[in-house]
């Protein structure tokens, strides 16, 4: 490459919008009509398509985003659930934010989904969620398929939420989801755990026999 | 507490957890957001629009079957550009494998991959940069095609600003050199 194929540094410099010192006439005009070029070529160049936009839509309507495939994994894969005896100590604690029911006394006989496990495996649970200013509060999770809006909350005196859920056997994640778009984990959890994209995920355990820990 | 105005789009960090909770259909919003931000970069790192078009689709794909590994929602913009970053280059790698090197861009040659004829303003530029590095390539083109700074190209491509500005030095310069060739 012969040097006068080349910018020099104060070339650069202009061409980079830096204080520069002096330039010739010939790199003046290299480096103006290197610059015209490129904005005549962009120009040129327009962009892409929109009908891409439904051909991606069409390509991703069918599959599943990973986090649900990685939740469902979790969820069905065999585990070991240990439960503290001294849950009932942390939920009064915790402003009561999960109750358990015995299922038999709040699931009429034959109205279970076809999955319906049995009493020792099903346990109803009470999420609370104190927010006085939220319009609307519902809990995505494990168990839901992480849908916002699958569990809505009812509001209750004071500003708090509730909803309560049926939930099997095992250890879940979840967050509350408020005015559809602001997601927030539980703040009386006794865990929380990284959601594998920068926020963070409560987490319940049920046990068998109506053991709650969260 | 953040609500939605009208007049306000909602945040790529919004949009994902939205997706990752089944309502896959708000994806579009990204999918136009990105296609139109980077568009014009895709054709002119792979030369081709219809590569481009390809390339662009590809990455839109790859980047929901990952979106979980997504850590910064609401920098899905820079990690996405990343995925397309990738694709474009596999495209010129393949094009390179199959296609001998004396085919490539030949100087002289007539363009008619992106309507340009030759002689046009922009279409020497056109030729030479499809013989720069990939590297100097995407700086060059993110610097003098797209006028992005060297703050905002090195937040999208993860690079310091330092070794971004060498890039498009360098690519200036071999720019200059092939263009006087070409004239």
């Amino acid at each position: 490459m012969r040097d006068r194929d080349v910018f020099g540094a104060d070339a650069h410099r202009y061409l980079d919008g830096e204080p520069f010192g002096e330039l010739s006439g010939a790199e003046f005009a290299a480096a103006d009509r290197l610059v015209a070029e490129a904005r005549e070529y962009a120009q040129r160049l327009g962009n892409l398509d929109p009908a891409l936009d439904e051909a991606v839509m069409a390509a991703v309507r069918d599959r599943v985003p990973s986090r649900q495939h990685g939740r469902l994994d979790w969820l069905l894969a065999p585990r070991t659930v240990r439960v503290r005896p001294v849950w009932a100590a942390v939920l009064a604690v915790a402003a009561a934010l999960v109750v358990w029911f015995a299922p038999r006394a709040s699931v009429p006989a034959g109205q279970g989904a076809p999955s319906v496990r049995t009493a020792t495996d099903t346990v109803f649970v009470r999420f609370e969620l104190a927010a006085p200013q939220a319009r609307s509060v519902s809990v995505a999770g494990s168990f839901n398929g992480w849908r916002v809006g699958a569990l809505t909350m009812s509001r209750t005196a004071g500003g708090v939420w509730s909803a309560t859920v049926a939930l099997p056997v095992g250890e879940h994640r979840y967050e509350f989801v408020v005015d559809s778009t602001q997601w927030v984990p539980d703040p009386t959890a006794h865990a929380q755990v990284d959601d594998g994209f920068g926020g963070r995920n409560s987490v319940i355990v049920v046990g068998p026999k109506g053991l709650v820990r969260s | 507490m953040i609500h939605e105005l009208g007049s306000v789009q909602p945040s790529d960090g919004t949009i994902v957890h939205r997706v990752l909770a089944g309502d896959v259909e708000q994806y579009r919003v990204l999918v136009e957001r990105y296609r139109a931000e980077f568009g014009r970069y895709a054709i002119a790192a792979v030369g081709d629009r219809d590569a481009a078009q390809d390339a662009m689709q590809e990455a839109f794909i790859r980047a929901f079957d990952a979106l979980a590994t997504c850590r910064e929602p609401d920098r899905f913009g820079a990690w996405f550009f990343r995925i397309l970053t990738n694709q474009c280059r596999n495209v010129v790698a393949r094009r390179r494998d199959t296609v001998p090197v004396e085919d490539l861009d030949p100087p002289g040659a007539d363009r008619t991959d992106l309507g340009l004829e030759r002689g046009e303003l922009g279409a020497a530029l056109e030729a030479a940069l499809a013989r720069l590095t990939p590297e100097q390539r995407e700086a060059f083109v993110m610097k003098h095609v797209d006028g992005r700074s060297y703050e905002e190209m090195a937040e999208l491509l993860g690079v310091g600003v330092d070794a971004l500005k060498m890039r498009v030095h360098r690519a200036r310069d071999a720019m200059r050199s092939m263009m006087g060739a070409l004239r």
